[in-house]
């Protein structure tokens, strides 16, 4: 009895050995993890892989009763918010009689002038398995994976708006690093006066709005909208709205519902252009295909293209 | 000494696990996303301290080691960093708790305490050095605070609903 008690093993040696290769291993495994950071990353997101799914059967039904139980809650307010829901009814209509009517004219503009929304922009809905589990990181794991053609650094929106951006993919799992997390950094427009920032989370509720050329031309409420620059995102996907806080500080308040994930799109990025170099226009290739540009600068058409398909009106 | 039998022993051995795993598991569900503010203790480590400090067996190095660095890899922390922190600090508490004859709780909380508030630091120190990016100094400390705080409680939920009574310095000489 009580042979493997702890006070009886101290004194060997053994056990001294023991832990010293221990915190050897592990000192080791933490530098391994500084010097080759994308591979331990991986080894991580393999670990979550395996980890994760496997709880799901467990996690789900107190994921479930929990949010019943909040929900619950909620209905002690029942009254309150049935006045507050009637009032914000009544603005509503308004704002849907507006909506309407700019629908209207949205589409007939759209029909003037032919425009075509971006159809690469396609998405993958995911399901939030998980939150990162500490109090100083702000992200979640979707059930989508490399599996489903998810890459790192795209963008995911709930219904609404922004909410982060992958940034760890696992065969079946992925991790989204949310823009309120302290490293989430993504270039917005503020719309109306289109200004570029960057929205810089700090581990509260509203992430900072930084780097805007003119804080005297931005009113709280304008709408943020990612800019794309970088390539890091498509652009004009909806963030927030701004608001100043009392610090004087601009902050975006975001259009998700970050207390409410359940579902979330991860939206097919494609790059955008790039300038490689700054002289460089954007455009068609120049000289166009069967001209060159002769000394003088005119263009002309290409001698040896000629040669090979000659013109319609010379084998006439 | 029905309390340090082999069985007894592996019983509390294999609850540690559990508990940890659920506790992992809680820790990871989708709940307070958007909760900003004090953070909450880290209560996996107040267990392991707990249990150790009551009945030091049935916390061997190699749950501790399995436990936290699962819970490093699973909750986005440099991997084998806190598990060494934790590693050393259980072996300090351990040969401090053995060089006592008395262990009352007050000093017992005491340097639970002192040992949290040195695994912090010395977490953020070698953060610094090795240049990653550190959380914000006032929430690390904060936690570490919060933590401290609740540790009677998870003792008073040990004793109490897992009915792991803090064995007496005659029990562990009579070993």
């Amino acid at each position: 009895m009580a042979r493997d008690s702890y006070d009886d093993s101290y004194t060997r040696p053994v056990r001294r050995l023991l832990l010293a290769v221990l915190v050897l291993l592990l000192v080791s495994l933490v530098l391994i993890w500084r010097i080759d950071n994308p591979r331990m990353e991986r080894m991580r997101a393999a670990i979550v892989d395996r980890y994760v799914p496997n709880m799901e059967w467990a996690m789900a039904p107190i994921t479930g009763i929990a949010r019943m139980a909040e929900d619950f809650q909620s209905y002690t307010r029942l009254f309150e918010q049935n006045q507050e829901l009637r009032r914000e009814l009544q603005q509503m209509r308004a704002w849907r009689e507006a909506a309407l009517q700019l629908e209207q004219e949205n589409a007939r503009l759209l029909d003037l002038n032919r425009v075509q929304l971006d159809p690469e922009l396609t998405f993958v809905t995911g399901i939030v398995l998980a939150d990162s589990g500490s109090p100083f990181r702000r992200s979640v794991l979707l059930n989508v994976g490399a599996r489903d053609g998810i890459l790192d650094g795209w963008a995911t929106m709930d219904g609404l708006g922004v909410v982060g951006r992958i940034s760890g993919v696992g065969d079946s799992t992925s991790r989204v690093m949310l823009l309120t997390d302290a490293a989430s950094r993504i270039p917005v427009t503020i719309m109306p006066s289109g200004q570029q920032a960057l929205l810089m989370g700090d581990n509260s509720a509203n992430p900072v709005l930084d780097f805007v050329e003119d804080p005297e031309d931005i009113a709280a409420g304008d709408r943020i909208v990612t800019s794309g620059d970088g390539g890091l995102f498509p652009p004009g996907l909806l963030v927030g709205q701004v608001v100043f806080t009392s610090d004087r500080r601009l902050r975006g308040r975001l259009s998700a519902d970050l207390q409410r994930l359940n579902f979330l799109r991860v939206m097919r990025s494609h790059p955008g252009t790039t300038l490689d170099d700054p002289a460089d226009l954007i455009g068609p290739p120049w000289p166009p295909v069967g001209m060159v540009v002769d000394q003088s600068g005119a263009l002309v058409p290409d001698p040896s293209a000629r040669a090979e398909a000659p013109d319609p009106d010379e084998s006439e | 000494m029905s309390a340090l039998s082999t069985r007894h022993v592996w019983t509390y051995r294999a609850l540690f696990v559990v508990a940890a795993l659920t506790l992992i598991t809680l820790k990871l569900l989708p709940l307070n996303l958007a909760a900003v503010g004090v953070p909450g203790p880290d209560l996996l480590l107040l267990l392991a301290f707990a249990w150790m400090l009551r009945q030091p067996a049935v916390v061997p190095l190699g749950s501790l080691l399995c436990v936290f660095l699962l819970a490093d890899f699973l909750f986005e922390r440099p991997p084998g960093l806190w598990t060494l922190l934790v590693l050393l600090a259980s072996e300090s508490l351990r040969r401090r708790r053995l060089t006592m004859s008395e262990f009352p709780f007050l000093l017992e909380w005491g340097g639970v305490a002192v040992t949290i508030m040195g695994m912090v630091l010395l977490n953020r120190l070698v953060l610094w050095i090795l240049l990653v990016d550190l959380d914000p100094l006032g929430l690390t400390l904060v936690q570490g605070i919060v933590t401290i705080v609740t540790y009677p409680i998870v003792v008073a939920v040990s004793k109490f609903v897992f009915g792991l009574r803090k064995l007496g310095p005659a029990e562990l000489e009579a070993l």
